[in-house]
């Protein structure tokens, strides 16, 4: 979608704070949202149906508002449209009625569990398929010129610009459709774009940007 | 069940802007408190996240992958061609690194990294993102000027050297593998890893200072 989110080259934001502190947790609350993020989420939730869930998020709130605190209202969002709690929860801010049937919480609640387990959490996302790449390593292709009105990972910045593919790397869940709830692998890969051929200000530039890229947002130039 | 409507998304986030407080902490505390009430969520669990990754999960595993990839050729061989399979080797690979890869610095390459769509991050090796990481002004500004970004972290970046801006649109995650400093010759992993900045990690910081701890 063309949101707010999508800021590769927007311009305006003004110099970086490069020493604001934020280690690991500014405040309080940040931990407690993190830690709800991890061990909280609805069942059938996928990540690009969260990562959708936030981009919606009206532009001046996402654009002015605490990076964790986005993530609280997302969870808000996402809970109240699988009918997991109400807006007048809410408003009443505690539950109203208990869930039918409450999740089977996994029992984390040591650090030490945490540790344990943390790497059956390293969430792989690619998966052997039968079709053939259609593209191969130094092939020249060009991105779609077009956006799509809901989820997608193809960056406003890096449409209907030509590129070079870097690198493959496997069939990834394709996160257009991931976004709607449906699980279909696509071919992913690293494609790599000159400076020069994105923005107006660089042809001098041999600066080069990288971006992993699924198969259906390229084609051959 | 989640319905995947993005319209009636939009729609909540609207409502929400009125119904929940402005400020962040009420937010959160209001989304614990409901969620607990319902049995979705532990606050032991949240106790223990936090634990997590204020005190274990850091840049600190980030720089000792780097120490050791400086130190041991084989296992810098194992981590560029397989960086999950060889950070699962000191007992880091988890949350974001399923699929992680590692780009190295060279005297001709400076590697930058940045999620311009939202602030993906590889949390099991480098821990929470820092807050500039998360903010519109890098998001925006890494893709379109690299070199401006890097002054304003102190970096100058000389015409010679080329550099590669990893923007994370997938599932891929990216750490940086910054250049060993010189007179460090006799340097042991530890305190070479004392060396290593979570910026270089990133790509904002680029030449490692030798410090007196790394020479302890």
């Amino acid at each position: 979608m063309d949101g707010a989110h999508d800021l590769g080259g927007q311009q305006g934001f003004g110099p970086i704070e490069v020493d604001s502190v934020s280690e690991p947790f500014n405040e309080e609350w940040e931990g407690r949202e993190w830690g709800i993020a991890q061990c909280a989420l609805t069942p059938d939730i996928t990540i690009d149906w969260w990562r959708y869930c936030r981009e919606l998020i009206l532009p001046e709130d996402y654009l002015t508002r605490p990076y964790l605190d986005s993530w609280a209202q997302t969870d808000f969002a996402t809970y109240i449209e699988a009918g997991w709690i109400s807006l007048e929860e809410v408003d009443h801010r505690g539950s109203l009625i208990g869930v039918d049937e409450p999740l089977d919480l996994p029992c984390i609640t040591s650090v030490e569990d945490i540790l344990k387990d943390e790497r059956n959490h390293a969430v792989r996302y690619h998966k052997v398929v039968e079709s053939q790449p259609l593209f191969s390593e130094g092939q020249n292709i060009v991105t779609n010129k077009e956006g799509v009105s809901g989820h997608t990972r193809l960056p406003r910045y890096a449409r209907g610009i030509k590129g070079a593919i870097n690198a493959y790397h496997g069939a990834h869940v394709f996160p257009d459709l991931s976004a709607q709830g449906k699980t279909t692998h696509q071919h992913l890969y690293s494609v790599v774009f000159a400076c020069a051929d994105l923005w107006p200000e660089t042809h001098n530039s041999k600066d080069k940007v990288f971006l992993d890229l699924w198969e259906s947002y390229l084609t051959e130039a | 069940m989640t319905n995947y409507d993005a319209q009636e998304v939009a729609r909540i986030h609207q409502e929400l802007r009125e119904r929940l407080p402005r400020d962040p902490a009420s937010r959160v505390e209001a989304l614990e408190k409901i969620l607990t009430e319902k049995g979705l969520v532990d606050p032991q669990s949240i106790d223990a996240w936090v634990e997590a990754y204020q005190d274990h999960i850091g840049p600190k595993r980030g720089a000792s992958v780097v120490a050791r990839a400086w130190s041991d050729v084989g296992f810098k061989q194992r981590l560029m061609a397989d960086a999950p399979a060889a950070i699962d080797e000191l007992g880091y690979l988890g949350r974001a690194t399923g699929h992680l890869k590692v780009v190295e610095n060279t005297t001709t390459v400076h590697n930058l990294v940045v999620c311009t769509l939202c602030s993906c991050y590889p949390f099991s090796i480098l821990g929470m993102a820092p807050a500039w990481y998360k903010v519109a002004a890098y998001r925006s500004r890494a893709v379109r000027d690299p070199r401006g970004v890097l002054e304003e972290f102190g970096v100058e970046i000389s015409n010679d050297i080329e550099v590669r801006v990893w923007d994370s649109t997938a599932e891929l995650r990216y750490l940086v593998l910054p250049q060993r400093p010189d007179g460090t010759e006799h340097f042991d992993e530890d305190a070479l890893a004392s060396l290593v900045t979570r910026n270089s990690m990133i790509g904002t910081d680029r030449d490692l200072k030798v410090t007196a701890l790394g020479e302890d």
